[in-house]
């Protein structure tokens, strides 16, 4: 009996300690936890209760001037999938997504090739580099202010160039076929600096050792390019494919004093969509249904870039 | 799963967002309008408008650097007569800025100014939206003489019959014209609209270039010629009739000009300035555009420039719409900035200062009286182009109020464009056009 009593005890002990609350490692994570809470906070009040804030409104009639506002459930959404909001929508996918090619090709491929022009470590060449990546400070609404008259059919200097050498001028702005590519000339003029310095000084991270080895092995320097110098730029064929992505999806400066979105809709990107929708028509109801949707698109697209790259990136060099 | 469960709690997380405000709700930001504004209006003592303390007020306005000599004359000539009223002007930039400012400012509740103007475009879904005042207690309470001003003029401050506005800087629609080069070739603008096809033959001919310019940018340019013809837009059943034979006739008579290379639809952000420098340029006879810019016009032209009525339609009507801005004053201010904003409102729109506006810029006088004192009579003598606005004043009718009109007139001004400029078959884009217009006008019924 007196053994029995005793093993109880014994059993018992360990129970009857006082268990802390949390682990040391519990504690530890907690701590962190609160270090990032402020930022967290932040982003809960700017970020996602707008983002929530935005959902909501899409399903109500809001019209910005009037505070009351009630539930119309799923109105706008009929109205931009199947009622006339869908003309525009399809409309606006389709320039935002050529946009975006465009800004994409003229930072990737116009940085690769100034990049490789422009890669000679002397003097002249950087101040020659220097003058190419200033426009990226320019301010984009400076600098589409500038291409309005460089760009106006009967004053701007493009078209006397081209009476010039005796072509017939353009109406660049104000035609349906040449009024995106007028927008997509003012960011050329932006991001082929900032293209071909992010390559360049990808490239100067690049062992020489590599090139040597390839020469000894005869390779010539076309071979070089395609099979040393364009996989190991892949991570940063990346990041400017990413960043440039997301920032093109989001263009609307240069849209709203080149074009305003016109002529007949042709250069309305999403952004300006949205901005059209809340600001013109005061229809805050049908903006957030909008934005909400392009949100679900760039979320997309951003995820599945990502799990792409993940895979096809060398990170070697 | 726990991938999924993260899902399935942010998603609750925003649907319960959405549920807790009930099926009806409001914004929270706005202030909830002063009790004047629905106060019966002859009910309220004069002494709830005054104002008892001092205090500092903000005027936004859209008047451009040209103008800042003749707002802070006006503004310092008001803070002057005043002991406890101080005004600051700020420019805050074109018609659209102001608007843009203002929505914002209204929808946050704060940052309001005490005096706005806004474009007459904007007046109905400021009305209809409570953005502004609801000046009729103040008026009747101060015994304010708004009996004074041209009843378009008026009518075109008014939502409902509540005066929303006051009128303060006001033009119409006018043809512009080399009167040097018409007087060496005999060409006088036509009276009837049948008639415009020759003027525009003779203009295109006499300056080698184009007879008129019609601007696209804004279909206040157009409508007129669309509504004169009896073409009423929103019809009484509050549908669109641009589909009419009537409307689509005017359509195409535009076109046909355009096709014939006579005239042509300016369209885009530069639209404005490329149409006013080919006129100074005399690449272009004429130009139909707003009364206000008649001193830019005699200023940038080395030739006499001439100012006409728009012609009279087949119906023989020669209506023209109001255009420019009234002042308001933004409703979520508290009743002190009010009290103190419906001084400076006065002031503004009185008799004194409206002439000051009209010989600083090209904009006309408000006011019936003015018109016949010796003020009124010198402004002639000195713009004697604006004769034929005077002539015809009392045809200049107010603009179509509705809400929906915002949206109804981007949507017919990008058709315009596309059916004009971008080579639209008319009578397929008018379908499409008064299909989604009908659509708009049914959301805002």
């Amino acid at each position: 009996m007196t053994d029995v009593t005793a093993k109880a005890a014994v059993a018992e002990a360990p129970a009857k300690q006082k268990k802390p609350l949390l682990t040391q490692r519990q504690k530890s994570k907690f701590i962190d936890f609160l270090f990032v809470l402020p930022a967290l906070a932040l982003l809960a009040v700017f970020t996602y209760y707008p983002v929530a804030k935005l959902f909501q409104i899409s399903f109500t009639d809001w019209n910005l001037l009037k505070p009351e506002w009630n539930f119309v459930g799923l109105k706008n959404w009929k109205w931009l999938f199947v009622g006339s909001g869908a003309k525009y929508l399809w409309n606006s996918l389709k320039v935002t997504f050529l946009y975006s090619l465009g800004e994409i090709f003229a930072t990737m491929v116009g940085g690769m090739i100034f990049a490789l022009i422009f890669k000679r470590m002397t003097r002249s060449f950087s101040a020659m580099r220097a003058i190419l990546f200033v426009p990226k400070y320019v301010a984009m609404s400076s600098c589409a202010v500038v291409f309005l008259w460089i760009l106006n059919t009967d004053y701007g200097v493009l078209n006397y160039l081209l009476k010039l050498i005796g072509l017939q001028p353009v109406d660049w702005l104000n035609q349906e076929s040449t009024a995106l590519l007028s927008v997509l000339m003012t960011t050329c003029w932006r991001v082929f600096g900032y293209g071909m310095m992010i390559y360049l000084s990808a490239m100067m991270g690049i062992s020489p050792q590599y090139y040597e080895a390839a020469s000894l092995d005869g390779a010539n320097s076309r071979q070089q390019f395609f099979k040393i110098t364009l996989p190991l730029l892949s991570p940063t064929t990346l990041f400017l494919l990413v960043t440039t992505f997301l920032s093109s999806m989001k263009v609307f400066q240069s849209v709203d004093i080149l074009t305003q979105g016109g002529p007949a809709r042709s250069t309305e990107v999403f952004v300006y969509l949205i901005y059209r929708y809340a600001m013109v028509d005061f229809r805050m109801d049908r903006a957030a249904t909008s934005a909400v949707m392009f949100f679900v698109i760039l979320l997309c697209i951003t995820v599945a870039t990502m799990k792409y790259s993940n895979n096809a990136v060398n990170y070697d060099a | 799963m726990k991938k999924v469960l993260a899902l399935a709690l942010a998603l609750c997380m925003v649907f319960s967002l959405c549920a807790c405000s009930g099926s009806t709700g409001s914004t929270a930001a706005p202030a909830e309008p002063a009790a004047p504004a629905e106060a019966p209006v002859e009910a309220a003592p004069a002494s709830m408008y005054e104002v008892t303390e001092p205090i500092t007020i903000i005027w936004w306005h859209a008047l451009e650097d040209q103008y800042s000599d003749l707002v802070n004359e006006v503004v310092s000539g008001f803070n002057a007569s005043q002991d406890l009223v101080t005004v600051e002007a700020q420019y805050i930039g074109a018609y659209k800025d102001v608007n843009e400012a203002l929505v914002a400012a209204h929808a946050a509740g704060t940052g309001l100014p005490a005096v706005c103007v806004a474009n007459t475009d904007y007046v109905a879904s400021y009305g209809a939206g409570g953005v502004f005042e609801n000046l009729d207690p103040y008026i009747a309470a101060t015994g304010y003489d708004v009996d004074d001003f041209s009843t378009g003029l008026l009518t075109s401050s008014q939502f409902e019959g509540k005066q929303v506005a006051l009128p303060f800087l006001h033009s119409t629609q006018v043809i512009y014209y080399n009167k040097t080069m018409a007087d060496e070739n005999n060409i006088t603008v036509p009276t009837k609209i049948e008639d415009f096809p020759a003027f525009l033959e003779a203009g295109a001919a006499a300056c080698n270039g184009y007879g008129t310019v019609v601007p696209g940018w804004d279909q206040w340019y157009f409508e007129t010629l669309y509504l004169n013809e009896g073409v009423k837009i929103i019809t009484d059943e509050n549908t669109c009739d641009l589909d009419s034979d009537t409307a689509v006739g005017v359509t195409n008579m535009i076109k046909g000009w355009c096709n014939d290379g006579l005239a042509y639809l300016a369209t885009g952000t530069d639209a404005s300035a490329t149409m006013r420098q080919k006129f100074y340029d005399g690449e272009t006879f004429s130009v139909m555009h707003t009364s206000s810019l008649y001193n830019n016009y005699v200023s940038k032209c080395d030739f006499e420039v001439g100012m006409a009525w728009y012609p009279a339609a087949s119906t023989g009507n020669m209506f023209s719409e109001v255009g420019g801005c009234v002042l308001g004053i933004p409703a979520g201010n508290d009743q002190a900035t009010k009290n103190a904003a419906w001084l400076f409102l006065q002031y503004l729109c009185g008799k004194e200062v409206n002439m000051k506006w009209a010989e600083g810029t090209g904009y006309l006088p408000t006011r019936n009286s003015v018109l016949t004192t010796d003020e009124g009579v010198a402004f002639l003598e000195e713009k004697p182009a604006f004769q034929c606005i005077f002539d015809n004043l009392n045809l200049i009718n107010p603009r179509i109020q509705n809400a929906a009109w915002s949206e109804l007139a981007t949507t017919w001004k990008n058709y315009m464009d596309v059916m004009i400029n971008q080579n639209g078959v008319v009578e397929d884009e008018t379908k499409d056009m008064v299909v989604e217009i009908n659509e708009i006008l049914e959301d805002h019924a």
